[in-house]
C-alpha cells in the first residue's frame, strides 16, 4: 500500500520505479465493485392514475388550484387544469391537496426499531471513533413497523443514517418506503451513498468517557484531519496504479480498505457527507475543513445554531436539515430558535430541509413544517405553504442528491406522490392516499393497501 | 415566605394580599369553560384578585376591558408527567434534580424547583399555566411524590405538594415485573398493619409521630392521595386494578399504551388514564397496542383521558401539547373532550385550582386567534392566577438578535 507517499513528486517517482519493476504481460485490472447490494426495487403498478380538482403544491414554490395530475407509466406524466385524458383509475380530489411525496434525510427506521429492546440495537457502531467501514444498509430490518406508520404519514423515500457516536459513523442508505422482506427491495435505485459524520459532544462524550481521543473539540477536529490526510492518501494510491495500468505497466493493486473506500468515495464526489453538527462555529470549521481537503461538507442535521449563519450556508452550498423545535437535551442544542428553518430558507440559494430524527415525527412532517411556517409568520416572515412544502420534499430530495428523480409534482418525476384530506398545514390533516412510483401504497380507507409489518401479524 | 409548604388556601391568601386592584373584563369571547355551562359564544369573564369573579354578569365595571372580538378563551392548560423545573439540559448532570439513588415513597423534589428556568416561558407559548411535576426517583418502584407549579416564573410558583405518589410496574432490563407487585403490596400491607395497630393500642409507643414514609402511605391507603402508576401491558393493568380494589387506592393510570384492550376494566374501575395523543410504535412488548386513536376510542368507553407530552420531549417542548390534542381530535377524540384531556381533567384528577371557566375560580386564562388546537391559531394573551404574563423567551431574543440588522456584530444587539 502506497499510503506514505502522498506528494506529486513521490507519486511520479513511484510510477517510473513501478514501471522499471513491472514487466511482462498485464495482469488482470483490480476495480472496486461500487454496489455490491444492489436495488431489486421494483414499481408495483405501472397503471394510470388521474387525480383531478386538487389544490397542488409542486414542491418548487407553486400552488396551483383546480389542477388535475396525471400518473402514467410510474411517472408524473402531466399536471394542469382540465386534463382531457382517460386513467385506469380518477379520483376526484375536489377540496383535497396534493403534494410530492414526503422525503425525510434524517432516519433510523430499521436500524433502531421498534420494539426497541436490545437485540434491535443496530444503528451506531460505538467501537472506534472512524467507522466509515460500516454501512446502515447492512443493519436495516425492513420489518420495523415505523416504515408503515411512517408511510400513512405521507413518507415515500427516507435516508436510513447509522448513529453519532463516531467522527465517521459509516454509509447511509436511501430508501423507498415501500414493504419488502429485503432491504434491497426498499433500496432507492441510484441514489448516492451518504456518509454520516458527527460534530461536537457525542463524539467526544463516547471516546472521551473510555479515556481515548476525541476527548474534546479539538480532538473531533484532529481525528477528522487524520483520516482525510489519509484517505487523500489512498485516493492518490488508486489513481497511481489505475493510470499505470492504463500506461500499459503491471502494477500491484493498493491493499483493498473498506473504510478508505467511504472516504474516497467522499474526495471523488460520489458520496454525499451527511453532519450531525450543530453549533455555528463547529458548521464553518466543518466548511474549511472540507476546503481544505477538496470535498463538498454537504449536509448538516440538527443544526440547531444554523441560524446563525445563514449566510455561510448558502455561499457553500451546504443543506441544512432541522428541527422545528427540539432542544435542550444537551448544551449544543440549547440555542434553538423556532424560526431557524425559516431564517436559513429566507438567504438566497439556501437549502432548508425539515428532518425528524424520529419514529414518532417522520409521520407528521407536514405538521413539523406547519409549525414553523406559522411561528415564522408570527415573527414577521410571509411564507406560505408553497414555500414550506420544499423543506421536506424539493429541498429533502436535493440534500439526498436524487432532486432529478423525485421530490416534486413535475412532468417525468417519478410518481411519488400524497394526497391529504386537506391542507397539509393543519393539525386536523391526514393522508388519504399515497403513491410510490405510481403505484398506490397506502389507503386510508381501504385495508388492502394498509401494510402490516410480519412483526405485528398476530400480535393484536 | 416558606415556598415549600404553600397549600392551596395559602396560596390563594398570599394571592389577595398582592396588588390585586385591577379588575379585568374579557368581553366577547367564545368560552370554552368546560363545566356544565359548556361553550359560551360572546361571553364576557371578569377577573378580580387573581379569581374569575364573574361570567356574563349584568353590569360589568372593569378598570380594563379586553374586547376579544369573537376569540376564544380557555382555562391554561395543565402539563404533567414531565421534569419541568428539575432539568434545565437533559445532558449536563449539574442541571438535574429529578432523581436520586435514594429516592423513594418520600421523595418530595419541590425544594428543587427552579422557577427561573429558561423551559418555563417557553411552555407559557403553548398556553401552559400549570404543570404537574413528576420526579424520575431512583432504584425504588417509587418514583417520588408529585408536585404542581405554575408557570409564572415567580419565586412562589410551587402551588401544591405531595401531589401523588408515582409507581413504576412497568417492564424492567433486568429482574421481573412479578416482584415489583410483591413490593408494592408488602409496603401497603405493611402500613395497613400498623395503622390498625396503632387504632388497637393506644399508647405511647403508636403515638409517636409517623415518619415521611408512613404519612404518605397512610395518605395513599385512606385514598386521599391518588397513585399514579406507570404501566403498559394490558395484563399489568389488570394486575394494577387488582392492587387498587384490595386497598382501595385512588389509581391513576400512566403510559398504558395496552390500555384499549382492557378499556371496559377501567372505565368500570373509574380511573383516569394519563396518555400520550401520539404515542403509536410497538416500541416494546408491552405496548403492542400503542395507537394514535387510542386517546378517542378511551374517551368513548368511559374513560377519563388526560393528556401529556410525549415522552422523549420531556418538559423542553411542553408547548406542543395543544397539537398533541390536535392530533387526538384528528384521530377520533371530540374536540371538547381533547380540551378538557390538557386542562379540567388534569385539574380534576390532582385536585387542582385552575382548568375550568367559572366564577371561583382560578383565573389562568388564554386568550387565542381560534381554535387552540390548530398550528396557524395565536395565543395572544395569558393569564396566570389573574395576572397577564409574557410569551416572551430567550428564543425569541436570539431570533431577533439574529434577524435583525445592524452595523455592530450580532453580540451587541440585546
Amino acid at each position: 500500500m502506497q499510503k506514505f507517499k502522498p506528494t506529486a513528486i513521490v507519486l511520479a517517482l513511484s510510477t517510473v520505479l513501478l514501471g522499471c519493476q513491472d514487466k511482462g504481460p498485464q495482469k488482470e485490472k483490480v476495480t472496486i465493485e461500487k454496489n455490491p447490494y444492489p436495488s431489486t426495487y421494483q414499481p408495483h403498478s405501472t397503471g394510470s392514475t388521474l387525480i383531478t380538482n386538487a389544490t397542488v403544491l409542486t414542491g418548487t414554490g407553486e400552488r396551483l388550484e383546480d389542477a388535475d395530475v396525471l400518473l402514467k407509466d410510474g411517472k408524473i406524466s402531466q399536471v394542469g387544469k382540465d386534463l382531457s385524458v382517460q386513467a385506469d383509475v380518477t379520483i376526484d380530489a375536489q377540496g383535497k391537496w396534493v403534494t410530492p411525496g414526503i422525503i425525510d434525510v434524517h432516519s433510523h427506521l430499521g436500524a433502531y426499531p421498534s420494539p426497541s429492546v436490545e437485540s434491535h440495537a443496530d444503528g451506531n457502531e460505538i467501537t472506534k471513533p472512524n467507522t466509515a467501514q460500516v454501512w446502515v444498509e447492512h443493519s436495516v430490518w425492513p420489518q420495523d413497523p415505523g416504515f408503515n406508520r411512517a408511510r400513512e404519514g405521507g413518507i415515500t423515500t427516507l435516508q436510513i443514517l447509522p448513529g453519532s457516536a463516531n467522527l465517521f459513523g459509516g454509509r447511509s442508505v436511501t430508501l423507498k418506503n415501500v414493504p419488502s422482506p429485503t432491504m434491497q427491495g426498499m433500496k432507492f435505485p441510484d441514489a448516492p451513498y451518504g456518509l454520516k459524520m458527527a460534530c461536537g459532544e457525542n463524539p467526544k462524550r463516547v471516546y472521551g468517557g473510555k479515556g481515548v481521543a476525541p476527548y474534546t473539540r479539538m480532538g473531533n477536529m484532529a481525528g477528522y484531519r487524520a483520516a482525510w490526510a489519509e484517505a487523500t492518501e489512498y485516493k492518490q494510491a488508486w489513481e497511481q496504479y489505475e493510470a499505470a495500468y492504463a500506461a500499459g505497466l503491471n502494477p500491484d493493486a493498493p491493499k483493498r480498505d473498506i473504510r478508505l473506500d467511504t472516504l474516497r468515495g467522499v474526495l471523488d464526489g460520489e458520496i454525499l457527507i451527511h453532519n450531525h453538527c450543530y453549533k455555528a462555529e463547529e458548521m464553518a470549521m466543518m466548511i474549511d475543513l472540507s476546503k481544505e481537503f477538496n470535498y463538498h461538507a454537504g449536509t448538516f442535521h440538527h443544526g440547531i445554531e444554523a441560524y446563525k449563519i445563514a449566510d455561510l450556508l448558502a455561499e457553500n452550498g451546504n443543506c441544512a436539515a432541522l428541527w422545528p423545535d427540539w432542544w435542550g437535551f444537551k448544551m449544543e442544542a440549547y440555542d434553538m430558535v423556532p424560526e431557524n428553518v425559516a431564517i436559513v430558507d429566507a438567504v438566497k440559494n439556501s437549502c432548508a430541509v425539515v428532518h425528524s430524527d424520529s419514529g414518532t415525527t417522520i409521520q407528521r412532517l407536514n405538521h413539523e413544517a406547519a409549525k414553523i411556517m406559522n411561528t415564522a409568520n408570527q415573527a414577521g416572515f410571509s411564507l406560505k405553504e408553497q414555500d414550506a412544502i420544499k423543506w421536506i420534499t424539493y429541498n429533502a430530495a436535493k440534500s439526498l442528491g436524487i432532486e432529478d428523480k423525485t421530490g416534486s409534482v413535475k412532468q417525468g418525476k417519478q410518481a411519488d406522490i400524497v394526497i391529504w384530506d386537506r391542507n397539509p398545514f393543519s393539525v386536523y390533516s391526514k393522508a388519504e392516499t399515497v403513491y410510490i412510483d405510481g403505484a398506490k401504497v397506502y389507503d386510508r380507507f381501504d385495508e388492502k393497501y394498509q401494510a402490516v409489518s410480519d412483526f405485528m401479524l398476530g400480535q393484536r | 415566605m416558606n415556598k415549600f409548604k404553600v397549600s392551596l388556601l395559602t396560596s390563594a391568601l398570599l394571592a389577595s394580599s398582592a396588588a390585586f386592584a385591577q379588575i379585568t373584563a374579557i368581553t366577547n369571547a367564545k368560552v370554552h369553560t368546560l363545566t356544565d355551562a359548556g361553550t359560551l359564544e360572546g361571553a364576557t369573564v371578569v377577573i378580580e384578585d387573581g379569581t374569575i369573579s364573574a361570567i356574563n354578569p349584568a353590569n360589568v365595571s372593569a378598570d380594563i376591558t379586553i374586547d376579544a372580538q369573537g376569540r376564544v378563551l380557555t382555562p391554561g392548560f395543565i402539563g404533567s408527567m414531565n421534569q419541568l423545573g428539575l432539568v434545565e439540559v437533559s445532558a449536563v448532570e449539574g442541571s438535574i434534580d429529578a432523581d436520586d439513588d435514594k429516592a423513594d415513597v418520600d421523595f418530595d423534589a419541590s425544594p428543587a424547583f427552579n422557577p427561573r428556568s429558561s423551559l418555563i416561558p417557553y411552555g407559557r407559548k403553548g398556553g401552559i399555566t400549570q404543570n404537574v411535576v413528576v420526579p424520575h426517583g431512583g432504584k425504588s418502584i417509587f418514583k417520588g411524590l408529585a408536585f404542581v407549579v405554575d408557570l409564572s416564573g415567580e419565586f412562589n410558583s410551587v402551588l401544591k405538594t405531595r401531589t401523588a405518589l408515582v409507581v413504576d410496574m412497568g417492564a424492567s432490563r433486568s429482574g421481573s415485573r412479578a416482584m415489583k407487585y410483591k413490593t408494592l403490596t408488602e409496603k401497603l400491607e405493611g402500613q395497613q398493619q400498623k395503622l390498625s395497630e396503632k387504632t388497637k393500642k393506644d399508647d405511647k409507643k403508636a403515638a409517636k409521630k409517623p415518619s415521611q414514609e408512613e404519612q404518605v402511605l397512610t395518605a395513599v391507603l385512606k385514598g386521599e392521595m391518588p397513585v399514579v402508576v406507570e404501566v403498559e401491558r394490558a395484563s399489568d393493568i389488570l394486575e394494577v386494578l387488582k392492587v387498587k380494589e384490595q386497598f382501595g387506592l385512588n389509581l391513576v393510570l400512566w403510559g398504558v399504551n395496552d390500555a384499549v384492550l382492557v378499556k371496559e376494566h377501567i372505565a368500570k374501575a373509574n380511573v383516569p388514564v394519563v396518555i400520550s395523543a401520539v404515542s403509536n410504535l410497538p416500541s416494546s412488548f408491552s405496548s403492542l397496542h400503542a395507537d394514535l386513536r387510542n386517546a378517542g376510542e378511551l374517551e368513548r368507553a368511559g374513560v377519563k383521558v388526560l393528556l401529556s407530552g410525549f415522552a422523549f420531549e420531556g418538559a423542553h417542548n411542553l408547548y406542543q401539547l395543544r397539537f398533541d390534542a390536535g392530533i387526538a381530535v384528528a384521530q377520533g377524540m371530540s374536540h371538547e373532550g381533547a380540551l378538557k384531556a390538557v386542562s379540567s381533567n388534569i385539574a380534576d384528577v390532582f385536585g387542582l385550582d385552575g382548568g375550568k371557566i367559572a366564577s371561583g375560580q382560578r383565573a389562568d386564562l388564554v386568550l387565542w386567534s381560534a381554535d387552540p388546537f390548530e398550528y396557524s391559531t395565536t395565543l395572544d394573551k395569558l393569564w396566570i392566577n389573574g395576572e397577564e404574563v409574557s410569551t416572551e423567551s430567550r428564543h425569541d431574543k436570539l431570533r431577533e438578535r439574529y434577524t435583525t440588522d445592524s452595523d455592530m456584530p450580532r453580540a451587541y444587539t440585546k
